[in-house]
């Protein structure tokens, strides 16, 4: 049984990512852990694999124990042979070593029989793995490699498996595939906690299941019966009716507040300075090559001015690349990338802001410590006309461009939803406001074509469903051009005029949204199965 | 044409000697992310210590002795100073061995005086003749000795569990130790060879036709250092590769020096940090070095 008391995890500049959190696994029982990215699932499952100490965190406070043995302070190989083992996040198989030898160094905490007892076991649970033995790790696909890790995992012969994030990337088929996977494992004798975004695949297998936010437990019990709360309902499963739509209320509200102000003498002059004609971004047969892998083979694509163009396509098959390539952070092999004639292969970094292109990054960049205004103000900076000096004396000039800015980063948080958070520390923020944040500051800086890559990646489903409010209100107020990478498809189903889909670095499709829900080439590529 | 080939002969002699060496570099990187400007000074440690005890104990036990204290001291500086700045950035662990170098050369130096040490050796200044090509039988003995060590560590990486680890905590520490490898463990084994290795290597760098053991010794390691770059940081066939392709030129460069005097005296000395930026600029990542890795 492994019982986790009233555990606080900071991490080195003073940042608290667990406060108080209690739960049991008790033997033979599934026990997930829900919540947003950011919420502290992670640091949970890092604290209990001894393993903090490699991130720069470690335990304020609380205990960790495992039949009756405290595990905090013991080091992650002494917790692995105590029989805790965990499969990590993004499965993080060796590459370069044989689907064997991946297993070998599972095993290796154990005497040669045991390993022999286990790699049989491991090898009647997945057949692959048997067929593929001498291959290499990194030529299986995501769900083999899922299975592989899990496999690694299980040489050891834990008591408790930990699962970080096993469906993380992997099409619907396979995601059903590793919960029945979970539920076998559990059969024999395993105890599980599952750490999971997929919530419904997760409380399908769960016993038990808490919901973390903010690093806190703020919901626990028999998985059956959180499924049916209707906060879990709203956030994780999006079956609620509600979702998102208090924020939606909110924004049209302020939205009509200061619509009018758009054409107040201040706003006009501010808007016009940086205003230019609307031009489409044209990329042609563009190819990028990083040693011998081919990202992305003679893609084509327009965004045409004003519209909502969404990218997708499975994990890997080149969305980054391609929009590194359009907002210039990597330069293509082959091919042209236009902003009307001016050809953006030959910009560098600065210039993609000078010619009205804005993006916000997979991962979140924000400054914990600043307030939301602050950040938000950030994409206002070059826009700032007061120099240092006049600021340092707060001159006339200085103070005029205060009260403007403020006012324009005012105006977007209400369009984004997190007006009512103005002052608060982005470090307090749940994980969706703060990329809604991030949003916000992208917006700030009135670019013409605002690139978003993976703006809902992590969120739970109420949280992706305040986003996508939030870039449909900016985009009918401001206008711009948007570009979404996403490989959640129904996300940009209901959002984007226009999609663009890749597969290993090809555009297999592209079309609206329609054509798209309808292409039998995507349906068999993305979905996993035919006809969904 | 006999004495191309003399050269060509000396030249992969001395670069699997290299090889030995850089071959070191590249274990202690890829198991524990360190760049070892120390690898010098504990070769120069290990013949300091053959050479001193060679007249009491004899040639074989004393060679054993260097080897060991080589490990042993390599292990120590993991263990007490590497271990202790865990966590801190590559320059600064890769700062902290250049002060460990400065104070065991210094240590050394003042221990060898102004002598030069002589090795006594199995097979002292012999001359032999192989297909007509005369060669120190040092120069012989390395050119045997120096593959079956690095088969001998080949095997071991690539066919035991400890190799297994090793390969897993080099590609990717953390996973590796949430598998349970002890990486502390890892580390120490990594040093070690690499230690021992080394003063392997520092024997034959001190055997005829050199002189014997001095500080020298250590700075002549130092022509190990392009073999490893060379070969990519992070790669063992690339430092073999890397050794004997700098042993090559810079035999060569050496021997034909007469000929070469447009490009000044000492040719043979600086030819390879010379092969070291010409590859560099046609490939940066080593010969057969990891592409620095890009998400894709």
């Amino acid at each position: 049984m492994l019982e986790v008391r009233e555990l606080t995890v900071g991490y080195r500049g003073a940042l608290t990512a667990l406060t108080d959190v209690s739960l049991t696994v008790p033997d033979d029982r599934v026990v997930a852990v829900l919540g947003s990215n950011g919420a502290g699932k992670s640091t949970l499952l890092r604290a209990i694999s001894g393993v903090l100490d490699r991130h720069n965190g470690h335990v304020v406070s609380g205990s960790i124990r495992f039949d009756g043995n405290e595990l905090v302070g013991r080091s992650s190989s002494e917790i692995v042979r105590a029989g805790v083992v965990q499969v990590p996040e993004g499965r993080r198989i060796f590459a370069d070593l044989t689907v064997d030898e991946n297993l070998r160094i599972g095993g290796h905490t154990g005497s040669a029989r045991r390993r022999e007892r286990q790699m049989d076991r491991i090898r009647e649970l997945f057949p692959i793995l048997a067929d593929r033995r001498h291959g290499r790790a990194g030529l299986l696909s995501g769900g083999e490699q899922q299975m592989l890790a899990i496999g690694r995992a299980l040489m050891a012969d834990p008591k408790i498996l930990l699962l970080d994030e096993p469906s993380l990337g992997l099409a619907p088929l396979l995601v059903e595939q590793i919960g029945d996977i979970i539920t076998t494992i559990n059969a024999t004798g395993t105890s599980v906690l599952l750490i999971e975004q997929n919530a419904s695949m997760g409380l399908e297998v769960a016993h038990d299941a808490i919901v973390l936010e903010v690093g806190r437990v703020t919901a626990d019990g028999p998985a059956a019966e959180l499924a049916a709360t209707d906060e879990v309902r709203d956030r994780y499963l999006g079956m609620g009716a509600a979702a998102g739509s208090t924020v939606a209320a909110g924004v049209e509200a302020d939205a009509d507040d200061t619509g009018s102000g758009a054409t107040t003498p201040t706003d006009a002059a501010d808007r016009a300075s940086v205003r230019r004609s609307p031009r489409p971004v044209v990329a042609e047969g563009i190819t990028m090559r990083f040693g011998g892998v081919t990202a992305l083979a003679g893609v084509d694509i327009d965004l045409e001015p004003g519209r909502i163009h969404a990218l997708i396509g499975p994990n890997g098959a080149g969305k980054s690349t391609c929009i590194n390539v359009l907002s210039g952070v990597i330069r293509p092999t082959e091919g042209t990338v236009r902003l009307g004639d001016v050809d953006l292969t030959r910009t560098r970094g600065a210039g993609f802001a000078e010619l009205g292109i804005a993006r916000t990054f997979q991962n979140l960049s924000l400054s914990p410590e600043a307030t939301v205004l602050e950040s938000i103000l950030v994409g206002r900076h070059h826009l700032m006309r007061a120099g240092l000096f006049e600021n340092a004396f707060r001159l006339p000039r200085s103070r005029r461009d205060d009260r403007v800015h403020r006012a324009v980063a005012e105006r977007v948080a209400a369009e984004v939803g997190v007006h009512d958070r103005l002052h608060t520390r982005v470090r307090e923020l749940p994980y969706g406001d703060r990329k809604r944040v991030e949003l916000a500051r992208a917006i700030c800086g009135d670019p013409d074509i605002l690139m978003l890559d993976e703006p809902v990646a992590g969120m739970t489903h109420g949280e992706s469903q305040d986003m996508a409010t939030a870039i449909r209100t900016a985009h009918a107020l401001h206008g711009f051009t948007v570009l979404l990478v996403e490989h959640d498809m129904s996300f940009v189903m209901g959002l984007a005029d226009r999609i663009t889909v890749l597969d290993f670095g090809q555009r297999i499709a592209q079309g609206t949204p329609a054509e798209i829900q309808h292409d039998p080439t995507v349906q068999a590529a993305y979905l996993g199965h035919p006809a969904a | 044409m006999t004495y191309f080939l003399t050269l060509l002969v000396n030249g992969i002699s001395i670069g699997s000697v290299y090889a030995l060496i850089a071959v070191g570099f590249v274990v202690v990187f890829k198991a524990t992310r360190v760049l070892n400007f120390a690898h010098g000074s504990i070769l120069l440690l290990g013949v300091v210590v053959l050479a001193r005890l060679q007249d009491s104990i004899g040639f074989w036990l004393a060679l054993l002795a260097g080897v060991a204290a080589s490990a042993v001291f390599a292990a120590l500086v993991y263990l007490i100073v590497m271990q202790r700045a865990e966590g801190a950035e590559e320059g600064t662990l890769a700062i902290l061995t250049i002060g460990v170098d400065i104070l065991l050369l210094t240590e050394l130096t003042r221990q060898i005086g102004n002598d030069i040490l002589a090795i006594d050796a199995p097979w002292g200044a012999t001359i032999v003749e192989p297909f007509g090509l005369r060669l120190p039988l040092s120069r012989v003995v390395a050119i045997i000795v120096a593959p079956i060590l690095l088969g001998l560590l080949g095997w071991l990486f690539e066919r035991t569990d400890w190799g297994l680890a090793m390969r897993a905590a080099a590609a990717d520490s953390s996973t590796a130790s949430l598998m349970g490898v002890r990486l502390r463990n890892v580390g120490i084994a990594a040093w070690a060879t690499a230690g021992g290795l080394a003063a392997v290597g520092g024997l034959f760098l001190a055997s005829f036709p050199a002189a014997g053991v001095a500080p020298a010794i250590a700075i002549s390691a130092l022509a190990a250092i392009p073999a490893w770059v060379v070969g990519g940081f992070d790669s063992v066939p690339g430092a073999i590769l890397g050794g004997l392709l700098i042993g090559v030129v810079s035999s060569l460069a050496a021997g034909y020096q007469a000929d070469l005097t447009f490009l000044g005296r000492g040719i043979g000395s600086v030819a390879p940090w010379a092969v070291m930026v010409l590859v560099l600029l046609i490939r940066p990542d080593g010969l057969l070095g990891g592409r620095s890795t890009q998400r894709v």
